[in-house]
């Protein structure tokens, strides 16, 4: 229970030990703590950066389906006024077409109806010298007479 | 074969160097002890340091890793500033006079005993029962603090050695009187770290040892009773000592990190 030579050499192993154990344990279990704390802190702060990334995509996704869902109802309602527009004019063009029809087949039946009522005249106007010629039983001088029928015709007609 | 009186357990394996001078002798248990503990620790972090990755840690740099971050907390919380020798130190404090105590639970004759196979007639087991390695710790501690102390603020440091506690309290013409009182004051202050730091972990792991080695003579000298009541005794002493020793190393070290947090608190003015 003394203090002897000992104690100097205690006082050297000591701190030979503090040394070793400083160079060989402490430091690189501090580094390799340190390195992965950095680490660690490094995948955290990379995970906030790829959720943040995520959720400004996801805006945008929102973004640009509610742009194109506009865009496509812009789309529809421009080819549906198209639509009208072409139904429209069709359904014009098919009017005046049919009415332009309608007007021809009138004019038509109209000169048909004047032919006719030449041919008609001038077959009754034979028929009533025929007859006539008949009842009166003499002759009728049929270009003296002509015109006088050729008026009653008509004018019967027209009546 | 040595006899088993108390007294001859407590004696050391000693090489006498100088016969006339006290001081020039050495404790071979001590120091041979003290190696083989101190090269256990740094093959251990040979090996360990060969093994170390940054990545996900296992086995034992788990433990060790958990041990240099509880250091590292205690440092840190009493640190005002960063000083690198500071953990490693403590650390080493920490983990060698753990070990060491922790020899104080093999049974008492063990080591002996076989010592005495190889013709070595006093073999004390554990160097921290020796007053020489608290000591010596408690030395290198008090020298590393008186010089951080001096190279980090000379002036504030030798002004205090004067002038504490009393030169405030007395009037101008006796200030140049009081300062050798402050001197002597001062000192025994100081001195009392190393003292108080070594005498209490050699106090509390000597008396631990004599605890069993009564324990023990008490065991091999009665009837089955009392080798019965010895066992438990022992076994239940055993279990607080190993807390001691934990307990003791954790204080040396705790006290050496905050004399030296002391000497490295900046001046205040």
């Amino acid at each position: 229970m003394s203090i002897d030579l000992t104690f100097i050499g205690q006082i050297v192993v000591f701190l030979t030990m503090v040394v070793l154990l400083k160079k060989h344990l402490y430091v690189p279990l501090n580094e390799a703590m340190e390195s992965r704390t950095k680490k660690i802190a490094e995948g955290l702060a990379a995970a906030d950066a790829g959720n943040k990334a995520r959720e400004a995509a996801e805006k945008e996704v929102e973004a640009q389906l509610i742009a194109a869902r506009n865009k496509a109802q812009e789309i529809v309602a421009s080819a549906e006024k198209r639509a009208a527009e072409v139904a429209e004019s069709a359904t014009n063009k098919a009017r005046d077409d049919a009415s332009k029809i309608v007007e021809a087949a009138k004019e038509e039946v109209a000169a048909e109806a004047v032919r006719a009522r030449d041919a008609l005249r001038s077959e009754v106007a034979s028929i009533a010298m025929l007859a006539a010629e008949k009842v009166l039983g003499a002759e009728i001088d049929a270009k003296r007479h002509a015109a006088l029928v050729e008026g009653v015709i008509r004018d019967g007609f027209v009546k | 074969m040595a006899d088993n009186s108390i007294a001859s357990h407590l004696q050391y394996w000693t090489y006498v160097v100088d016969e006339s001078n006290p001081f020039m002798q050495i404790h071979l248990d001590t120091m041979v002890v003290t190696l083989f503990v101190a090269t256990l620790m740094v093959g251990f972090s040979l090996w360990l340091k060969g093994k170390i990755v940054a990545g996900a840690p296992v086995g034992a740099q788990n433990g060790a890793e958990s041990l240099v971050g509880f250091i590292n907390d205690t440092v840190n919380d009493n640190f005002p500033v960063k000083n690198p020798l500071i953990a490693p130190l403590a650390l080493t404090i920490f983990v060698f006079i753990f070990l060491v105590n922790t020899l104080d639970v093999l049974p008492a004759y063990l080591l002996g005993n076989v010592a005495h196979l190889f013709g070595i007639h006093h073999f004390r087991p554990v160097p921290t029962n020796d007053l020489n390695l608290p000591a010596a710790m408690g030395v290198s501690v008090f020298l590393l603090v008186l010089y951080y102390e001096f190279k980090l603020k000379p002036v504030h440091f030798c002004k205090e050695l004067l002038m504490e506690p009393f030169t405030s309290l007395v009037p101008g013409f006796l200030k140049p009187v009081v300062m050798p009182i402050n001197l002597i004051l001062k000192l025994v202050e100081e001195v009392a770290k190393p003292l108080s730091l070594s005498f209490r972990l050699f106090g509390n792991m000597f008396a631990g040892e004599v605890i069993f080695l009564l324990i023990a003579s008490l065991l091999l000298g009665g009837g089955p009773i009392a080798v019965g009541a010895g066992f438990f005794v022992g076994l239940g002493w055993s279990f607080f000592h190993l807390f001691i020793g934990l307990l003791q190393a954790f204080i040396f070290m705790i006290l050496t990190v905050v004399y030296l947090s002391i000497a490295h608190q900046p001046v205040e003015h």
